[in-house]
C-alpha cells in the first residue's frame, strides 16, 4: 500500500491480540462503537484519498519527514558507537504524538464525528490533538490529571490557546491513568458524536494496532535514512516507553531485521527497588487495565498501584500489549533508567548538542549513551528523540 | 470434570415478585464501604428490602462507574479491603440473607484471583450471579465456562448501543437476568429515565424470556413505576443509596434504610400497575 506513511502491515496474531496480550475489555456500550471504528479504519487505510490527505497533513502540517541527526558531540563523549537521533522533537507541536493525532482525527472526521476526546499525561498528546482538532474544525476536550497539569503547565496553556477544553482530573493518582478513566467515561456518555483519540498503543483493540500503524512512519523514515547515510542497518534502536507509541513507531519497521537489536526504556523513577517507579516489566505482572491485557503494576488483589516518574508521559501503570508480547518473545529488550540518570542526559544533550529533549526522551538518551559507550566504534545506535523539552523547564531541574 | 446442573435461583426470585405484583427491588452496595463493620451493618439494614442484592468488589479504576461509586470504592480500599475480605463479608451476609446475590467485579480482580478459583469461591460463598462490566461477550468464553462449571449465573449488560446481532450472541451466554443499562454513560443517580426507556425495555422484552432488570440512574419512585409499566422485572438502585451512605458515614445503615423506605413507599400500589 503506502510506503511513506507506513500504513501497510499485516498482523499474524488472533484478531486484537498480540500472543496472549491485548483484547477488548470494555463495557458493552463501547463494543459497537469499537467495531465501527475498526471497520472504518480498515476501509479508510485502503482509500487513496484518505492516504493522500494523511500524507499532506503529515508533510505540510506536522513537518515530516523528521531528520535523522548524527549527534557528533555525544558520540565523541561516549567514545563508542555512533549515536543518531531521530528528531521527532522537530515535528509541529513538538513530539511524535502529532503523527497519531493527525491519523485518528482524519478518521474521526471521515466517520462523521464532530467532537474529539483525549487524555494526556505530559500534555504532548493533548497539544497535538488540540492543534489537529483546531485545524480540522473539531471540538476538543482533553482530560489531564491535576498533578500533571501542575508539572506541565505550559502545555495546559497551549491546549487552551488552541481552543481545547482542558478538564482537570482529581481522582486517584491524579495522573495519566485517571485521565484515561475520565476520557473513557466521557466516551461512554457521548459515544454517538465523539471519537476517543487515544494517545498511545493502549486500550482495547483496534487502538493498539491503529496507533502503532499511525506511528510506524518514524521507523519507516529512520530505516530509509540510515540506509542512505550509512549504507547499512543500525545495531541498536533505543526508545523511551510510557504506553509505548514512540518506541513501537520506531521499532516496528525493523522487527524483521533480525540483526537490529531494540531496547525499550521504562521510567525507573527513584529506582525500581523503591516502589516509586513506572517500570512495568521490572515490577509488574500480566493484568487487565483500560481495555487491554498487558503488563500492569498492581497488588496481589489486582488493584492498580500508583506509579512515579518525573516524566509525566511515562508515569503510567500499564504498557501497550504489543510490548508485552515483544517482551515475552524476547525480540525487544526492556530496561529502565532513574529520574537522576534521565535528568543528567537532559542537561547533557542540551549543553553538548544544543537540543533540549523532553524528560521522557531523556530516558532513552540516558540508556542510549550508556549503551553506545560500551559498543566498539563503527556500531550504530539510533535513539528516538520523541519530543522536545520546553514543557519541562518549569520543573526544578537542579535537584 | 463436575458440571453442576444450574438451578436458576433468579427465576424463582423474579417469579415471587411477579406473584406479589411488583418489580423486584435490587439494591447495589459496595463491599467494605466505608469499612467492613459498617458495611455489614448496611447489608443487614438494606437486605430487608431487597428481593435480590448486587454487591460490588471495590476497584481502583472502575471505569463503568461514576463518581459516587468510585468514591465508595476508594473508601473501601482505604479501609484495607481485598478480594478475600469481600468473600468473607459475603459469607457473613449469607448468614442472614437467603435470596440471590450477584457480585459486580472488574475483570482484573477476577483475573488476578484466577478465573476458575474465583467462580469456585463464589459458589462456595453462596453467590449466584457474576457480572463483569468490562468483559463483553467477545472476551467472555473462559469466564462463562467457569461460571457454568460451578453453577453460577453469568450476568450480562445490554445497553443502548447493543445491536440485534450482539444481543443474540449475548443471549447464548446470559443466565439469571439481563442487566439493562438505561443510559449512555456511567453509573450515578439521575432524576428521570432517559428518553424512550420504555421502547428500549419493550424491544428487549420481545427477544428474550430472561428476566430484565433496569439499572444506572435509578433514584426515584416515579422511575420505578415507569419502568414497571414498560414491563421491567426488576430495578437496580446503587448510586442513590451510596450517596446517602456517603453523607451519613457516622451511621450509614440507618440512613440507607430510611432512604429505601422513602423510595419504596409510593410503590405500594404497584400491584395495580402490573395487573
Amino acid at each position: 500500500m503506502n510506503k511513506k506513511s507506513g500504513m501497510a502491515v499485516k498482523d499474524k496474531n488472533r484478531k486484537g491480540y498480540f500472543g496472549e496480550f491485548g483484547g477488548q475489555f470494555v463495557p458493552e456500550t463501547l463494543m459497537t462503537p469499537l467495531h465501527e471504528l475498526e471497520s472504518s479504519y480498515i476501509k479508510l487505510i485502503k482509500n487513496r484519498r484518505f492516504i493522500a490527505e494523511l500524507e499532506e497533513m503529515l508533510g505540510s502540517f506536522a513537518g515530516r519527514p523528521t531528520p535523522l541527526y548524527l549527534a557528533k558531540n555525544l558520540t565523541a563523549l561516549c567514545k563508542g558507537a555512533k549515536i543518531y537521533l531521530k528528531r521527532e522533537d522537530l515535528t509541529h507541536t513538538g513530539a511524535h504524538k502529532i503523527n497519531n493525532a493527525i491519523g485518528q482525527a482524519l478518521l474521526a472526521k471521515h466517520m462523521g464525528k464532530t467532537r474529539i476526546i483525549a487524555e494526556t499525561g505530559a500534555g504532548q498528546h493533548g497539544v497535538a490533538t488540540a492543534a489537529v482538532s483546531a485545524a480540522m474544525g473539531l471540538e476538543c476536550t482533553v482530560y489531564m490529571g491535576t498533578v500533571d497539569m501542575e508539572r506541565q503547565k505550559p502545555n495546559v496553556q497551549r491546549m487552551q490557546l488552541l481552543g481545547a477544553t482542558v478538564t482537570a482530573v482529581n481522582n486517584g493518582s491524579k495522573t495519566l491513568k485517571d485521565a484515561i478513566n475520565e476520557a473513557i467515561r466521557d466516551w461512554v456518555t457521548n459515544v454517538k458524536t465523539s471519537h476517543y483519540l487515544i494517545g498511545s498503543v493502549l486500550g482495547p483493540h483496534p487502538y493498539p494496532v491503529m496507533v502503532r500503524n499511525f506511528q510506524r512512519v518514524i521507523g519507516v523514515e529512520a530505516r530509509a535514512q540510515v540506509l542512505k547515510k550509512e549504507k547499512r542497518l543500525p545495531d541498536y534502536l533505543v526508545a523511551a516507553i510510557g504506553g509505548g507509541s514512540n518506541s513501537i513507531g520506531l521499532f516496528h519497521e525493523f522487527l524483521n531485521d533480525r540483526k537490529v537489536k531494540m531496547v525499550g526504556v521504562e521510567a525507573g523513577g527513584l529506582g525500581t527497588k523503591t516502589g516509586k517507579h513506572a517500570a512495568r516489566f521490572a515490577g509488574g505482572s500480566p493484568g487487565i487495565l483500560h481495555g487491554t491485557l498487558s503488563y500492569v503494576l498492581q497488588d496481589r488483589s489486582g488493584q492498580i498501584t500508583e506509579t512515579y516518574s518525573m516524566a509525566a508521559g511515562l508515569d503510567y501503570p500499564s504498557i501497550g500489549p504489543e510490548h508485552a508480547w515483544l517482551h515475552q518473545t524476547g525480540r525487544v529488550e526492556y530496561t529502565s533508567v532513574t529520574d537522576k540518570e534521565a535528568l543528567h542526559a537532559f542537561k547533557l544533550l542540551s549543553a553538548k548538542e544544543g537540543i533540549i529533549p523532553a524528560f521522557e526522551s531523556a530516558h532513552a538518551l540516558a540508556y542510549g549513551m550508556k549503551l553506545a559507550s560500551r559498543q566498539p566504534k563503527g556500531r550504530i545506535v539510533i535513539i528516538n528523540l520523541s519530543g522536545r523539552g520546553d514543557k519541562d523547564l518549569l520543573t526544578n531541574i537542579d535537584k | 470434570m463436575m458440571n453442576k446442573k444450574l438451578i436458576d435461583p433468579f427465576r424463582a426470585a423474579f417469579h415471587n415478585t411477579h406473584e406479589a405484583g411488583r418489580v423486584a427491588f435490587m439494591p447495589f452496595l459496595v463491599a467494605g464501604d466505608p469499612d467492613m463493620k459498617r458495611s455489614l451493618a448496611i447489608f443487614k439494614a438494606v437486605s430487608k428490602y431487597a428481593d435480590m442484592l448486587e454487591i460490588g468488589f471495590p476497584y481502583t479504576d472502575p471505569l463503568a462507574d461514576g463518581p459516587t461509586i468510585q468514591a465508595a470504592d476508594e473508601r473501601a480500599l482505604k479501609s484495607g479491603i481485598n478480594t478475600a475480605k469481600v468473600f468473607d463479608l459475603i459469607k457473613q451476609l449469607r448468614g442472614f440473607y437467603k435470596k440471590p446475590v450477584t457480585v459486580l467485579v472488574y475483570a482484573n480482580i477476577v483475573y488476578q484471583y484466577g478465573v476458575e478459583r474465583f467462580y469456585k469461591t463464589c459458589a462456595g460463598a453462596g453467590i449466584q450471579g457474576v457480572l463483569i462490566p468490562d468483559v463483553p461477550y467477545e472476551e467472555a468464553a473462559p469466564f462463562v465456562a467457569n461460571a457454568k462449571k460451578y453453577g453460577v449465573c453469568p450476568i450480562f449488560m445490554i445497553t443502548r448501543t447493543t445491536t440485534a446481532g450482539r444481543l443474540r450472541n449475548i443471549l447464548k451466554y446470559a443466565e439469571g437476568y439481563l442487566y439493562l443499562v438505561s443510559v449512555l454513560g456511567v453509573t450515578g443517580s439521575r432524576n428521570s429515565l432517559q428518553e424512550d426507556t420504555t421502547g428500549f425495555i419493550k424491544s428487549i422484552r420481545k427477544q428474550t424470556s430472561l428476566p430484565l432488570a433496569l439499572g444506572f440512574g435509578i433514584s426515584k419512585a416515579e422511575q420505578i413505576e415507569q419502568a414497571a409499566r414498560a414491563g421491567i422485572d426488576g430495578v437496580i438502585a446503587g448510586s442513590a443509596i451510596i450517596n446517602v451512605i456517603e453523607n451519613h458515614l457516622e451511621n450509614p445503615a440507618a440512613a440507607a434504610e430510611a432512604f429505601i423506605k422513602g423510595l419504596l413507599r409510593p410503590l405500594d400500589y404497584q400491584a395495580s400497575i402490573r395487573s
